[in-house]
């Protein structure tokens, strides 16, 4: 595929700048999906723009727009349109199966269809889980993947003072001492940095501390543990 | 850590989360589109607003946005682009349908301001460091005003024609002429 000329590249621009009429967008939508050099440009250009949306001051879209939004996907209409997870897949298809007494063979069918979509998703379970605790009280859990990522998910709100931070560290080994993995400012989803530390054991120590704002000014713990646990392998 | 690398690093990391929870939010996990509520949608509401001027309709478009965004996570595709690169392309053209919707009317108050002023104050809130203020500053005036104000005000090419008073077909000329110019400066 030859790269976009310059003609491209400005219908491009107009097309993120929103200046294209129905037609030419909607041929622009079209030919998106199958030449990838031109849907590299349309990115490209919505990065240079995208510096104009990084001048609004953030402010909190408050809870009343979320319940509007939650229950607009709430709505079947919406809803049936959205990938359900495998496991839900596979119970609504048996459900499906029961209540319209399908054949033997389709039933044979649908639980096959079942247990790939089950496959599929046990591909991306991870393969050692942390789970933090404060006493009986699980906070998150760190999720180990077999590619080497680590996700830290939250599993429940956790209050954090103003000017503090949610600081999450691991213990690769005692000589080694306590290693910052990830800094956030409220409890989220967090993807963690431990690329540069040797590959994550079985009984390897998670936690999380509050710390100052920008971090642990001494690159070791220094605020009280909220949350702790250790690595087991997932079944 | 100076300013600049620490907001680099946040942006990454910011990135990272969004993209993360789109690939939840593909499986079916509402709460991943909270995460992506919580770390966008204040500014998003933001940006709508600078397009439609009235923050009922840009709470609609930021609605609208993730309703879309819950039901098409699974077209996402990493390899194509950023995540929030992705998202904003989506409030875009939400806020856009509202703002050219035909069947309502929206009072247009950016008819009455000046597109000088509009497109300076747009400018100055850029970086100093910019590379797209410093290629947008290099266009003359009223050239510049074109792109700017189609970016983050929406305006179309009769809306911009009319506040700057020329012909359609000049518009279209100086927005044809602005983008090969930013092109070449931004590389």
């Amino acid at each position: 595929m030859n790269a976009p000329d310059r003609n491209e590249q400005t219908i491009a621009a107009e097309y993120v700048l929103g200046l294209l009429d129905h037609a030419e967008n909607a041929d622009m939508e079209r030919r998106l999906s199958s030449d990838p050099a031109l849907a590299r440009e349309v990115e490209s250009w919505r990065l240079r723009f995208s510096e104009f949306d990084d001048t609004t001051a953030p402010r909190p879209a408050g809870d009343e727009l979320w319940r509007r939004v939650e229950t607009a996907v709430a709505d079947p209409a919406v809803r049936a349109e959205t990938a359900a997870p495998a496991f839900t897949r596979f119970w609504n298809s048996l459900a499906v199966l029961r209540a319209t007494a399908m054949g033997a063979s389709l039933a044979a069918l649908v639980l096959a269809v079942g247990l790939g979509f089950a496959i599929h998703a046990a591909r991306q379970q991870p393969i050692m889980i942390a789970v933090l605790l404060d006493g009986d009280r699980a906070g998150a859990v760190v999720h180990t993947f077999a590619d080497g990522r680590h996700v830290l998910l939250p599993l429940t709100s956790i209050d954090v003072p103003r000017g503090r931070a949610l600081q999450v560290w691991t213990l690769p080994s005692r000589e080694r001492g306590p290693v910052s993995v990830g800094l956030m400012n409220q409890a989220r989803t967090l993807e963690l940095s431990l690329a540069d530390l040797p590959a994550t054991r079985p009984d390897q120590l998670f936690e999380i501390t509050l710390e100052p704002e920008t971090g642990s000014p001494t690159g070791r713990p220094t605020g009280p543990i909220l949350f702790k646990g250790n690595t087991a392998s997932a079944l | 850590m100076d300013a600049m690398s620490d907001s680099a690093t946040k942006d990454q990391a910011t990135e990272a989360q969004v993209a993360a929870a789109l690939a939840r939010c593909a499986t079916g996990d509402r709460a991943a589109l909270r995460v992506v509520y919580d770390a966008e949608a204040g500014r998003m509401a933001g940006v709508a607003r600078r397009m439609l001027r009235r923050q009922d309709l840009a709470e609609e478009a930021v609605q609208d946005t993730f309703v879309r965004v819950w039901r098409s996570a699974r077209t996402y595709d990493p390899g194509k682009g950023a995540a929030r690169s992705w998202l904003y392309a989506i409030l875009r053209n939400c806020a856009l349908s509202i703002l050219r919707d035909e069947g309502r009317f929206i009072a247009d108050e950016h008819v009455a301001e000046e597109a000088a002023p509009m497109t300076e104050s747009a400018l100055a809130r850029l970086p100093e460091t910019s590379a797209l203020r410093r290629c947008l500053e290099r266009l003359d005036p009223q050239r510049r005003a074109v792109v700017v104000l189609a970016y983050v005000h929406g305006l179309s090419h009769g809306e911009l024609a009319g506040k700057l008073g020329v012909p359609l077909g000049t518009v279209k000329s100086w927005v044809r002429r602005s983008l090969i110019s930013l092109q070449e400066c931004m590389g």
